[in-house]
């Protein structure tokens, strides 16, 4: 009903926020490269602390974009490099783990439990997710292609070591993956035919084979409406450059169907921003607000 | 002659490097087109394992590590084919074992299969002796590689030196010797090593792992050799890297960690294709357009701002290039650039293709 809140202002439009960050504890951004996942998951991570939400975002790669600083927002960057090193650490092993990376063994325990890297690195926030580390923990997930790798890792550890710890942490970080009420994962796409394809493909992939559940789908970077005007009078550089605005969006349009086709998924569509930086960001998540409200 | 396009007459490899997203994949299918037109018989090989340029040129069918040729109007030949890690590995352990029986014996053990199954380490010491097969194989004269779009993409190009290292460690080396009652009899050195390992994998990962090593054991020499003699070529002059990067801010601070790798790998870059940037329009200027669409009403002002923002991301586009290319030329004062310009749609059939390989052999370097 919102024959009396035409806009959603003031404590309705928070508890709407609310209600989408606090539906899971852990949210993974994916996306290939150049879908701006980065400046997605940051707005997120942005618009969840502004809400009044404790939120942690965790870059899975050294942070590329500056997010507007707010006392209840914590970054981390967890790197798959140290992940094993951190974990013996963990264990009490710290003087043998530089033992160990001193003579060359990590690299030798890394290629006898490939993919160990990758689950030592979900591992770490799974433990943050325990421990309550704050309401809302959004994770900057790695390009799509490797997003893969990284949610099948604890699959295909298994598989490989029937027992032992890492087998158990294996077991632990798969039940935090399907568990829908702790770990959703929200693929961010631009409307274009090569990743919405394989964005579509990669969704199919994951939610087969690791059983996660999927946000609504962010389709980032949609270029504005063109409209039909009458080019007999404007001069031949200009209907050049409206025909090619013109074609590039009955390619966005192509591509926005396929995605609607092979993706059961609310879509949330957000403009091209000509920024960067915070402002960028800013923007971002200005429209997420909005997009997110109308979901309900 | 272009520079690019003495390139293409001339090395025996190329790999493309780049972030995703900037078209890296038909950029490496594009160089193809060009090479075959020049009349050489070349051969594209992508690792990444989302199958695009397979997609691209109708070739969607294709499994494995099947090699097939794109019909095309051309003196030369143009073959395309991807990384498969199993199989490729399947074949080093059948061309490197002494013995039918011995092969066989690697081919089942449990370890052996979730190595090849895996796709982060394994797939850069494949991606290293697929090159070195492609390269030997006397059916091209030119292969051109299309990196993975990942921080990580040049990795493969070490991946040769650290398997030769990690074959000749001793724990290797000890799981390797002959077996004496498993590992009770490790030297006083060993144990807490290994106590360690097994702690962290489980036992059995461990005695799997032995039993692979063990039946592996000699076929190392020759596994060795092979990822030497990559690592040879792709430091050599008949190698050449291209990195593929777009004027997006993203797409060019993973362009400049590229550059720095290839420097810390002493591996000179002699070129850059600047991809998907954004057309020009005759005398049309961001500036100009604004105050069109200020001064005209509805629709017509619509388009102008909408054209406004086309100009807007030629003109971002120029100053972004220019920037990286004076910071890159620094580090490689010999440098290159050839651009080619965004297409309305995204390239996803040969005749797009073939668009920017025209693009690539005639744009002025």
């Amino acid at each position: 009903m919102r024959l009396f809140a035409p806009t959603l202002t003031g404590l309705s439009f928070i508890m709407e926020l609310h209600h989408f960050f606090t539906a899971q504890r852990v949210l993974i951004v994916a996306g290939k490269g150049g879908v701006g996942k980065s400046a997605v998951a940051g707005a997120l991570a942005s618009l969840s602390a502004r809400s009044g939400l404790r939120t942690l975002l965790v870059h899975l790669d050294a942070p590329s974009t500056v997010i507007p600083a707010h006392e209840l927002l914590e970054e981390i960057t967890v790197s798959p490099g140290r992940a094993l090193t951190d974990y013996l650490s963990s264990k009490g092993m710290g003087l043998l783990s530089r033992q160990l990376s001193r003579s060359g063994i990590v690299e030798l325990v890394a290629t006898t439990a490939p993919g160990l890297d990758d689950l030592l690195v979900l591992g770490r926030i799974k433990a943050f997710e325990r421990e309550l580390r704050a309401d809302v923990i959004i994770v900057d997930g790695p390009a799509a292609g490797h997003a893969l790798d990284l949610m099948r890792a604890p699959l295909q550890l298994k598989r490989a070591i029937g027992s032992g710890p890492i087998s158990s942490q294996a077991d632990e970080v798969l039940a935090m993956l399907s568990d829908a009420h702790r770990c959703k994962v929200m693929m961010v796409t631009t409307p274009a035919m090569t990743p919405v394809s394989e964005t579509a493909e990669a969704a199919d992939d994951i939610v087969e084979s690791v059983h996660v559940n999927l946000t609504p789908i962010v389709v980032n970077k949609c270029e504005a409406l063109v409209p039909a005007i009458d080019v007999t009078h404007l001069s031949a550089d200009m209907r050049e450059a409206y025909q090619y605005a013109r074609d590039k969006q009955s390619a966005q349009e192509d591509a926005l169907a396929v995605l609607t086709d092979s993706l059961e998924l609310p879509q949330l569509h957000l403009s091209r921003h000509r920024l960067n930086g915070a402002e960028l960001i800013e923007a971002i998540s200005g429209e997420l607000s909005t997009a997110i409200a109308g979901l309900s | 002659m272009t520079q690019l396009r003495a390139i293409t007459e001339q090395s025996q490899v190329i790999v493309t490097c780049g972030t995703g997203g900037v078209g890296k994949t038909s950029v490496a299918a594009a160089l193809g087109v060009v090479a075959a037109q020049q009349g050489r018989r070349v051969v594209v090989v992508t690792i990444d394992p989302a199958r695009r340029l397979l997609d691209a040129i109708g070739l969607e069918d294709n499994t494995g590590n099947e090699i097939q040729q794109v019909p095309l109007d051309s003196v030369g030949e143009l073959w395309v084919t991807m990384l498969d890690v199993r199989e490729t590995f399947d074949s080093l352990v059948r061309n490197t074992s002494p013995t039918v029986e011995r092969a066989n014996e690697v081919m089942q053990n449990s370890f052996y299969r979730s190595l090849s199954k895996s796709l982060s380490g394994t797939r850069d010491y494949m991606a290293a002796e697929r090159l070195y097969n492609l390269h030997n194989d006397p059916r091209f004269d030119l292969v051109i590689v299309d990196t993975p779009p990942s921080r990580n993409a040049l990795d493969f190009l070490e991946s040769p030196e650290r398997l030769a290292r990690f074959l000749k460690h001793p724990i290797v080396r000890f799981l390797v010797a002959p077996s004496r009652g498993g590992f009770r009899i490790a030297n006083a050195a060993m144990q807490p090593v290994l106590k360690a390992i097994s702690g962290i994998v489980g036992g059995d990962a461990l005695t799997g792992a032995a039993a692979f090593l063990r039946a592996f054991d000699g076929m190392e020499t020759e596994f060795s050799r092979r990822a030497l003699a990559v690592a040879a070529t792709l430091r050599s002059d008949a190698t050449h890297f291209v990195i593929v990067t777009a004027p997006a801010t993203d797409a060019l601070t993973e362009a400049d960690h590229f550059v720095s790798e290839l420097s810390r790998l002493r591996i000179s870059l002699r070129h850059v294709v600047a991809n998907r940037m954004p057309p020009t329009f005759g005398v049309l200027t961001a500036a100009e357009e604004k105050e069109q669409a200020r001064v005209t009403t509805s629709d017509l002002s619509t388009a102008h701002s909408i054209i406004a923002g086309l100009c807007e991301d030629a003109e971002n586009a120029k100053t972004g290039i220019g920037a990286f290319l004076e910071r890159t030329q620094v580090l490689f004062p010999q440098l290159n650039i050839t651009y080619a310009n965004e297409m309305p749609a995204d390239i996803h059939d040969m005749e797009s293709i073939a668009i920017l390989a025209s693009q690539l052999a005639v744009h002025p370097s």
